[in-house]
C-alpha cells in the first residue's frame, strides 16, 4: 500500500478471547508491541467458561494456561481489562485510538487472597456462571482468572460495606475512589476479536425458556458441568437439585431459523454431543435424547459424534421440537413431531437443554470503527485491508476454538503487513 | 398473463411434475422447496391427532410428486388455519396458504368429493354468492342435504332441539333468508371473477 506512511507499527487486538489472546501472542512473538484490550475483568472469553472442549474432551483451562504463560512472559503485550474501544480515527498505520476503561477498584497490589471477599456480605449475580448463582461483591471473577485479581461489584461503591471491605485489605489494593477513564492510543492497525454472546433463549416463544423450570440452554449446562460451577460440577436440576437423568438436548433452538438467528453455529451439535458424554460420564443409567433436524459435526469431528452414536443409552431422534411445557414434579414436556415415524410426542424429562446459537457479540455495539459486515453481523475478515482493519475469532463467523485459533493467526499476519514498513508495497503487488 | 393449468394428471403414482406444478400454482407454493422436513408444523399443529399426514409429510409427498395421495389428502381438509404452524416455520413458508390452495385444486380437479369439509365449504359459498352473508338454515340445510336425502333428514332430526332453542333464544329466525345491502352487486362481481377464472383455465389447458 504506497503513499500511506506508517507512524505506529503497534497492533491493537480488542477482545480477550481464545481468538484475541492468540492474536497478540502471535504478534508479539514476532516481533510487534501489541495493546489488548478486554471488556470483562479476565481473559478468556467463553472458552474459560467451557467445561470441556470437544472432540477429546480435554480442560479449557489447560489451553488457556499455556497461552496465559506466553502472554506473561511478553514484554511487548500490553493487556488492559475492563477495557474497549470507544472509538477510531485516522488510517492504517497512523490511527488514534480511544481507550474506555470501568473502575474495578482494586489494583496491582491484589495478590486475590480474598480477604476482601470475607469482608463483604452483599451477594451479586455470577455473571461467570450465567447468574446461577451468586459471588460476593468483593470477587475473584474465576479461578483460573488472567489477570489474578478481585474485582469491586459498583453496586457496594459508596456503602458501609465499600469501606469495610478496604479496611480488609492488608495491601492497600482496594482504590475505592478509582474513576472511569478513558485515554489515547497510537496505532497502526486493528484486530478485532470481540467474540459472540448466546442467543437470547427467551425470545423462543414456545420453548418457555424463563418460564417453565428446568428449562436451560447449552451455555448453562456447560457452567452446570463444570466443577467451578454453581453445583461444583453435579447435573442436577435448580428447582429441586434433583439429579438429571432423563435428559433432552434440543438442537438448532433459535438457530437455522428466519425469525431468530437464520444461519447455522456449527458447533451446537458437538456441543450437545459433548453433554451427553458429561451426562454419560456422570449417571450410569442416563437416558439421553438428542433432538435434531440434522447432526452437523464437521471435519473430522465426525468420529466423536459416532462414538456418542454407538452408546444404547443416546437416542438420536430426528425432530425440532414445538414446545415445551410445564408437566408434574415440574419436569418440563417437549411436544413435537418425531419426523422418521410420524408419533406426535408429548414427553416428560428431568431437563431439557436448549442448544442456541451464537449470535456476535460485534451486533449493535460496533463503535466508531465502520466493519463490514455479513447479513448475520459476522464481520467479513478481509473487506477491510486496506484500512488495516481485521476480524479474528467468532467476530468473524461462527467458529470452534480450533478455527477460531487458525483464523486469529490469519488475521495477525494480515494485520503485520499492514503495518510493515520496508515491505508494505511487496504486500498487494506481488502477494 | 396469468394462467391456471390443470394440475398434471395423476397417471403415475410419482409424478415429479406435480411438485413443480405445486411450486408454481399454488399461493405461497414458491416457499415449498425451503421445507427441510424439520417437523415444527406438524409438532405445532393443535389438531395434528386429526390429520392423516400432517404438513410435514404431506410436503415431503408433494416433492415426491404423489399427486393422488396429496389432493385425497384429509390433511388439508381438517387445518383450522389457527397460524400455528406459520409463525414457528424456520423457512418462512406459509402452509396454511400451501393447505388451502391444495384444497380448492382438489375441489376443481374432483378429488374431494367425499369431504365433509369441502361439502360445507360449497354450502357456505352457496349462502354467501346468493344473499352476500350466511343464513345458519341454508348454510345447514345445504350441507346435511349433500350426504343424500336420508342422511340429510336424518341429521336434520338430531339438530331439531338445538335449532328449536336456538330460535327461542332469538339466535335463529324465520322466513326468508336476510339478504346482504348489495348483494346483487356482489353476485356481478362474483361472476366476473368466475368469468376470468374460466378464462385463464380454458388458457391454461391450451398450454
Ligand atoms: C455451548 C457451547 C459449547 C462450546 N464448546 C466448544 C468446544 O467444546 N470446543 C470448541 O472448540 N468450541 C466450543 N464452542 C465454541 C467456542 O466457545 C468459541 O469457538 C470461542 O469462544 C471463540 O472464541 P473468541 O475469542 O472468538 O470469542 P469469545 O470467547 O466470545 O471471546 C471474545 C472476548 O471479547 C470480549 N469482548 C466483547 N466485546 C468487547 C468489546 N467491545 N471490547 C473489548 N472486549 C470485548 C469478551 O468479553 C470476550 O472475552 C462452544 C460454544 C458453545 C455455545
Amino acid at each position: 500500500m504506497p503513499g500511506q506512511a506508517v507512524e505506529s507499527q503497534v497492533i491493537l487486538v480488542v477482545g480477550g478471547g481464545i481468538a484475541g489472546i492468540t492474536a497478540a501472542v502471535e504478534a508479539a512473538e514476532t516481533g510487534y508491541d501489541v495493546v489488548l484490550l478486554e471488556k470483562t475483568a479476565s481473559l478468556g472469553g467463553r472458552v474459560a467458561q467451557l467445561n470441556r472442549y470437544f472432540p477429546k474432551l480435554c480442560h479449557p483451562t489447560c489451553g488457556l494456561e499455556i497461552n496465559f504463560q506466553r502472554l506473561r512472559g511478553n514484554a511487548r503485550i500490553k493487556v488492559f481489562t475492563m477495557a474497549t474501544l470507544a472509538g477510531l480515527s485516522g488510517a492504517r498505520g497512523r490511527y488514534k485510538a480511544s481507550v474506555a476503561v470501568s473502575p474495578r477498584h482494586v489494583n496491582a497490589n491484589c495478590t486475590a487472597c480474598g480477604d476482601c471477599a470475607k469482608a463483604s456480605q452483599t451477594q451479586v449475580p455470577n455473571p461467570f456462571n450465567y447468574g446461577m448463582d451468586k459471588v460476593s461483591a468483593a470477587y475473584l471473577p474465576h479461578p483460573m482468572a488472567y489477570p489474578m485479581r478481585y474485582v469491586v461489584a459498583p453496586q457496594v461503591i459508596g456503602t458501609p460495606e465499600a469501606d469495610a471491605i478496604r479496611a480488609a485489605c492488608k495491601y492497600g489494593a482496594i482504590d475505592l475512589d478509582e474513576q472511569p477513564k478513558t485515554f489515547e492510543l497510537a496505532v497502526g492497525a486493528v484486530i478485532w476479536a470481540v467474540g459472540w454472546q448466546p442467543y437470547d433463549a427467551g425470545k423462543i416463544q414456545s420453548y418457555g425458556y424463563g418460564r417453565v423450570a428446568n428449562v436451560i440452554t447449552n451455555v448453562e449446562m456447560e457452567r452446570l458441568a463444570s466443577p467451578g460451577g454453581p453445583t461444583q460440577g453435579r447435573i442436577v436440576r435448580l428447582s429441586d437439585g434433583r439429579e438429571a437423568k432423563r435428559v433432552a438436548l434440543i438442537q438448532c433452538a433459535g438457530s437455522r431459523d428466519y425469525n431468530h438467528l437464520a444461519y447455522c453455529s456449527r458447533i451446537c451439535c458437538l456441543g450437545s454431543l459433548k453433554h451427553a458424554a458429561y451426562l454419560r460420564e456422570q449417571y450410569a443409567d442416563a437416558q439421553v435424547d438428542i433432538y435434531y433436524i440434522d447432526i452437523r459435526a464437521h471435519d473430522k469431528l465426525e468420529s466423536f459424534y459416532r462414538k456418542i452414536k454407538a452408546d444404547p443409552q443416546v437416542r438420536f431422534i430426528k425432530s425440532k421440537p414445538a414446545s415445551i411445557s410445564a408437566g408434574e414434579n415440574s419436569d418440563p414436556i417437549l411436544h413435537g413431531e418425531d419426523t422418521l415415524t410420524r408419533e406426535l410426542y408429548d414427553r416428560p424429562y428431568d431437563l431439557i437443554v436448549l442448544a442456541t446459537g451464537m449470535e456476535p457479540s460485534a451486533h449493535g455495539v460496533t463503535p466508531a470503527l465502520k466493519l463490514s459486515t455479513d447479513d448475520y453481523g459476522f464481520v467479513v475478515p478481509e473487506i477491510d485491508e486496506e484500512a488495516g482493519i481485521f476480524a479474528a475469532g467468532v467476530a468473524a463467523g461462527p467458529l470452534d476454538v480450533s478455527m477460531s485459533v487458525q483464523s486469529a493467526t490469519a488475521a495477525t499476519l494480515r494485520a503485520i503487513r499492514a503495518v510493515r514498513t520496508n515491505g508494505a508495497a511487496a504486500h498487494k503487488g506481488q502477494a | 398473463m396469468r394462467t391456471i393449468a390443470a394440475a398434471p394428471a395423476g397417471s403415475r403414482t410419482y409424478d415429479l411434475n406435480f411438485a413443480r406444478w405445486v411450486y408454481q400454482n399454488v399461493d405461497g407454493g414458491d416457499r415449498l422447496s425451503l421445507c427441510m422436513q424439520c417437523g415444527m408444523c406438524s409438532g405445532s399443529c393443535p389438531i395434528g391427532t386429526a390429520m392423516d399426514h400432517g404438513p410435514r409429510k404431506l410436503f415431503m409427498m408433494i416433492r415426491a410428486g404423489m399427486k393422488e395421495a396429496v389432493l385425497t389428502s384429509d390433511t388439508i381438509w381438517n387445518c383450522t388455519q389457527c397460524y400455528n404452524c406459520v409463525v414457528r416455520c424456520p423457512r418462512q413458508i406459509p402452509v396454511t396458504n400451501i393447505l388451502q390452495g391444495l384444497a380448492t385444486v382438489a375441489v376443481r380437479e374432483g378429488y374431494a368429493p367425499e369431504q365433509p369439509t369441502a361439502k360445507f365449504a360449497k354450502a357456505f359459498w352457496f349462502s354467501v354468492k346468493h344473499f352476500g352473508r350466511t343464513d345458519e338454515r341454508l348454510v345447514t340445510a345445504f350441507f346435511y342435504f349433500s350426504f343424500g336425502l336420508v342422511e340429510g333428514i336424518k341429521r336434520g332430526l338430531a339438530n331439531l332441539p338445538i335449532a328449536l332453542r336456538m330460535i327461542k333464544a332469538g339466535r335463529m329466525h324465520l322466513g326468508a333468508p336476510h339478504r346482504a345491502k348489495g348483494a346483487a352487486d356482489l353476485r356481478a362481481i362474483i361472476a366476473k371473477a368466475e368469468e376470468i377464472e374460466k378464462r385463464e383455465r380454458a388458457q391454461g389447458a391450451q398450454q
